[in-house]
């Protein structure tokens, strides 16, 4: 118990956190305006949970990046699911977030209101035991998520394929994190100047891959930990960067982030995966070998391979700025439709489905319609 | 001309805010080994949590007793004892 405790409650330590507000404060300079991304989810959820944007000078602007998988699935993937799940005798099984996300026509939780075996799962493991207590029914299960999720998917693609489990297949909607990042450093309406890196996603792929952002962009990256500690130490490392004119990835989760990540889970995720020639992602749009599908060697248990699938390309509601807010060019609250007509109990986008989505983040947390208050 | 929003999903909310996200690739636990099972499992529990299964196959050769970072019901890192101590401010 207290091993487990070791790694939460220091990093909510108020008086270091005044401590680490106060040296933040003193690094800025006056008159620039800074803007720094945080690449993921977990991050914004963090953020806005523990109020540390309220512990930041006015001139440090957060902007939420697009490091939410559920948030960036688009509508047409989410009909496909839709679509194999209404597949006679399929079990369908997914996280619980995604069960919400709207398609074109319905949600898979309505899906399942309206008949179909849409059911909630922890890990695809378990998916895999349900596949096995229901050898005369097809199981599929809706793998959705970056880096860390991946190699839980790819570990029960081996077992399945190792045990022989003829009734469990995948749809595979892994995404990765650099080519994004990539996308939005290359487009024209959004100017940053530094990125709180993934802490988890790092636990896999490691620091190297960030390296394009100094070398190719001139922006430094410091992979970050979720507590609200972490989050300001290393805003304090990227202030202390443009202060010193260096540019470079900086780690500070080293606690649980080593640099070169785990190279065991790379290994199983290129032996199960293949990278997709180009993958859509809502709001960004198509973004090449953005994602993962199975390898020619797991083809077998690929779901798109056994179960037909529309594949039809669905536009966003119109009403809705999903995509300018994964581009962080708006705040949630200046969405037309945020807080309104779409709400975490009735959502039209995905960023207001997810916990982690910049939208939900912003509405759980009482930030409906105002900037910043100043410290 | 302010669009008119779609019909939004008349869905109920299932996601435990407080909790975060099971869905994101960034919502790990750090888990104690509890005991070592076949085939790469094995059983570990969170702080007051329950002993759930775990793949340990990825930080493998771990521990009873040791700590691990668990994600998605696989193990990606094997926390050495004392890292977490907070040393920075």
């Amino acid at each position: 118990m207290d091993g487990g405790m070791r790694f939460v409650e220091e990093f909510r330590d108020p008086a270091l956190g005044r401590a680490l507000a106060g040296e933040i404060l003193g690094a800025v300079e006056p008159g620039r305006h800074y803007k720094l991304m945080e690449v993921c989810g977990g991050h914004t959820h963090s953020i806005y949970k523990y109020g540390v944007d309220d512990l930041l000078p006015q001139n440090v602007e957060l902007v939420h990046g697009p490091g939410c998988p559920v948030c960036v699935i688009p509508m047409g993937r989410v009909d496909d699911g839709i679509a194999i799940a209404r597949e006679p005798g399929v079990i369908f099984a997914c996280f619980g977030d995604m069960m919400r996300v709207p398609g074109s026509e319905a949600t898979l939780l309505e899906a399942k209101a309206e008949g179909a075996d849409v059911r909630m799962v922890y890990s695809p493991l378990d998916a895999l035991r349900i596949a096995r207590e229901n050898p005369d029914r097809e199981v599929v299960f809706f793998a959705i998520g970056f880096e860390t999720t991946a190699p839980s998917t790819a570990l029960t693609l081996k077992r399945a394929k190792a045990e022989g489990v003829p009734n469990f297949t995948v749809m595979c909607n892994h995404v990765l994190i650099v080519p994004p990042l990539r996308a939005l450093l290359e487009s024209p309406d959004l100017r940053l100047d530094g990125f709180v890196g993934p802490g988890h996603v790092s636990t896999v792929v490691g620091a190297r891959p960030f390296h394009f952002i100094p070398a190719d962009y001139g922006k430094p990256v410091v992979i970050a930990g979720f507590e609200p500690l972490d989050i300001l130490h290393a805003i304090r490392m990227l202030l202390a960067q443009l202060a010193e004119g260096r540019c470079e990835v900086e780690n500070q989760y080293t606690r649980v982030v080593p640099w070169e990540g785990n190279v065991r889970a790379l290994e199983v995720m290129a032996e199960v995966f293949a990278l997709r020639p180009h993958f859509e992602w809502r709001g960004l749009g198509f973004i090449s070998q953005s994602a993962l599908r199975l390898s020619d060697a797991y083809a077998e248990l690929d779901a798109e391979e056994r179960f037909p699938v529309p594949g039809v390309r669905v536009a966003d509601p119109k009403a809705c700025q999903c995509g300018e807010v994964l581009k962080g060019v708006i705040k949630p609250f200046e969405c037309k439709v945020f807080g309104t007509a779409c709400t975490p109990e009735r959502p039209i986008g995905t960023c207001m489905v997810s916990s982690e989505g910049a939208c939900a983040a912003y509405y759980n947390y009482g930030r409906f319609a105002r900037e910043r208050e100043v410290v | 001309m302010t669009p008119t929003p779609p019909p939004p999903a008349a869905s109920t909310p299932s996601c435990d805010v407080q909790h975060g996200c099971i869905t994101c690739g960034d919502e790990g636990v750090v888990m104690t080994v509890l005991a070592l099972e076949d085939d790469g499992l094995g059983a570990c529990a969170a702080p007051g949590g329950a002993r759930e299964a775990v793949d340990l196959s990825l930080v493998a050769p771990v521990e009873p007793g040791d700590e691990v970072l668990v994600h998605a019901g696989v193990a990606l890192v094997h926390l050495a004892a004392g890292e977490g101590e907070w040393t920075a401010a």
